[in-house]
């Protein structure tokens, strides 16, 4: 606390954001870490991944806990008990994975463009929050194999009368802030190593809200600002069992690889990854994930599609 | 008197004394008193009673879900109450040094201290918020989510609150620095012995009403990660699709909140003017 505080008092002294460049830069470790240790030191066996000098991993080995990212705003993957807690699939993979590497869990709920962003300054260690790996998020964060895949689905308001796919041609369709939904409707989506999905109806217009649900909630109160909205397939399905007036349309338009997430710019991330990427392979493996997949999607999406 | 009277026809000028007349006016006038506060009681119970019967009959509310929620949404004021605290608190820190600058002789210092309040009452909160929070990371600068909504919420408020101590600095008398020179004081024994607790209680009423515009505009630290009440109840709105009942929850909770520090305020305003009232 204590040190922050001096940093902002620095600053107010100097009156300027200018001055913010040089001053706190002392304050932040993490940054440069990565140059100093080389990969080379941690030579990579058959068992678990050991521990890069001012790694990650050894980060949260020696702190004991894992501070994991969430956005309770998506039931069936996160939301939020009355009591504060969280549940959901996101939720059950991360405290299954945190119980696999021996750690407590210490949740945090930045905004999602925060997350996707990167530069997480190490505030939090890990996300689990259901997040496609493509090419632009790689440049800001590693990911670990992905734990599941979910099918993306058009849906349309009851009042749009809009019924197929093509239907949505030169239409307005909502996606949350900063989801891989609203950069298919741009029509730049591209999952990487995992190839290009097909292209969006022709003419169709983008428009975001803060999150996937709120488009879904904005038919709800009245508005019909937009006549589509993409989401993920439970999402949709979720809002649909809570009666809210809106029909799918369509098969899945795509389906995502969805991963663990870490921060490059932090404490090198790739031994705690590695780890866990071993964790989810057995989870594959031993059923664990296709039994959590059915007790929150009523289904098994677990497995990869494209194979 | 002799007029009052006169102007009265019909009357006979001697059956009511001055006297009388004079406590007629006064009852007259608490009458109208007493009426002007009844209607505006009357109207207020009809205007909220409407829009409470409104909301409560549109069929969105469900009062189960709002009594299961509920102690979480209020675990949230404790965080509020805190944030708008210590803010206010750096705040006034942050306005004490800006207004120092902004009366300094010395021109870098007239320049910083104008530059800060400038830039800061020239952009908007929730873009200061966002950009402490998301964009200083990106370039090395991390404060924890805490840090970062208390630093944004009181850098902004300080440069607002700077032109507020400058008045009150500047509103202190010429002659009483002139007096206070020719004591023999220096500049800063001028500034701490002489201006500033004059100043200090100029301000207090307006630091008073500048914490009640900050449990309003604490709701943005939501974005940073904060799960005070606005947090809380967008978040489970968005989730359970239940926006209306938590917004409205919210908005209630908040005004009831401004309601009691704005009752804190009036009684802190008349304190301090107590030394300005004429025995």
């Amino acid at each position: 606390m204590n040190r922050p505080f001096r940093t902002a008092l620095s600053l107010a002294a100097v009156a300027g954001l200018l001055a913010a460049c040089s001053s706190p830069a002392a304050t932040t470790g993490p940054t440069g870490t990565a140059t100093e240790a080389p990969m080379s030191e941690a030579p990579m066996s058959e068992g678990p991944a050991a521990p890069i000098a001012g790694g990650l991993l050894e980060k949260v080995l020696t702190a004991g806990k894992i501070v994991i990212s969430t956005d309770p705003a998506y039931p069936p993957q996160s939301e939020q008990k009355p009591d504060g807690t969280y549940e959901g699939f996101d939720i059950d993979v991360a405290t299954e994975l945190a119980e696999r590497l021996g750690v407590e869990i210490e949740w945090t709920t930045p905004p999602w463009e925060a997350i996707t962003a990167g530069s997480w300054g190490g505030r939090w260690d890990i996300s689990v929050g259901s997040m496609t790996i493509t090419p632009e998020r790689l440049e800001v964060v590693d990911f670990t194999v992905p734990y599941y895949f979910t099918p993306a689905q058009m849906a349309a308001s009851t009042q749009s009368g809009i019924t197929t796919l093509e239907g949505m041609a030169g239409k307005t369709v909502c996606a949350g802030e900063g989801t891989t939904y609203f950069h298919w409707l741009q029509g730049n989506l591209d999952f990487g190593p995992g190839g290009r999905p097909d292209p969006p109806p022709a003419g169709v217009i983008a428009t975001t809200l803060p999150t996937d649900r709120d488009c879904a909630v904005t038919w709800q109160s009245g508005r019909h600002d937009f006549e589509g909205w993409l989401s993920a397939e439970p999402t949709v399905d979720a809002a649909i069992a809570d009666g809210l007036p809106l029909v799918k349309v369509g098969d899945p338009v795509y389906s995502e690889p969805l991963a663990v997430a870490a921060d490059k710019s932090g404490p090198d991330p790739s031994d705690l990854l590695a780890r866990l990427s071993e964790a989810i392979t057995a989870m594959h493996a031993d059923g664990t994930l296709s039994q959590l997949s059915m007790k929150w999607f009523d289904e098994d999406i677990t497995k990869d599609p494209s194979l | 008197m002799a007029d009052v009277v006169a102007r009265q026809p019909g009357k006979d000028p001697f059956a009511t004394s001055p006297d009388t007349i004079v406590d007629e006016i006064a009852r007259s006038r608490r009458r109208a008193g007493l009426r002007f506060a009844l209607f505006f009681i009357l109207t207020w119970i009809v205007l909220v009673g409407g829009l409470g019967l409104l909301i409560a009959t549109s069929g969105r509310v469900h009062a189960d879900f709002l009594a299961e929620y509920a102690p979480f949404f209020l675990g949230g004021i404790p965080l509020t109450i805190f944030v708008s605290v210590a803010s206010i608190f750096f705040a006034t820190i942050f306005a004490l040094i800006g207004a120092l600058g902004r009366i300094s002789a010395i021109a870098p210092i007239y320049a910083t201290a104008t530059l800060y309040v400038s830039l800061v009452r020239g952009t908007p909160l929730i873009v200061q918020i966002f950009f402490i929070y998301a964009a200083l990371p990106q370039f090395g600068v991390v404060l924890p989510a805490l840090v970062a909504g208390i630093f944004a919420l009181s850098f902004n408020y300080g440069a607002y609150m700077t032109e507020i101590f400058r008045a009150g600095i500047q509103a202190i008398p010429r002659g009483q620095l002139e007096a206070a020179s020719a004591l023999g004081m220096t500049d800063w024994q001028r500034m701490r012995r002489i201006i500033l607790p004059q100043a200090i209680r100029i301000v207090i009423p307006a630091i008073g009403n500048d914490f009640i515009a900050m449990i309003k505009d604490s709701a943005l630290v939501s974005f940073v990660a904060l799960q005070e009440l606005f947090w809380r109840a967008r978040t489970v709105g968005s989730a359970q699709f239940r926006s209306f009942e938590t917004l409205i929850f919210a908005a209630i909770v908040y005004w009831i909140l401004t309601i009691v520090f704005s009752l804190f305020q009036e009684r802190l305003e008349k304190r301090m003017a107590e030394s300005d009232r004429r025995i």
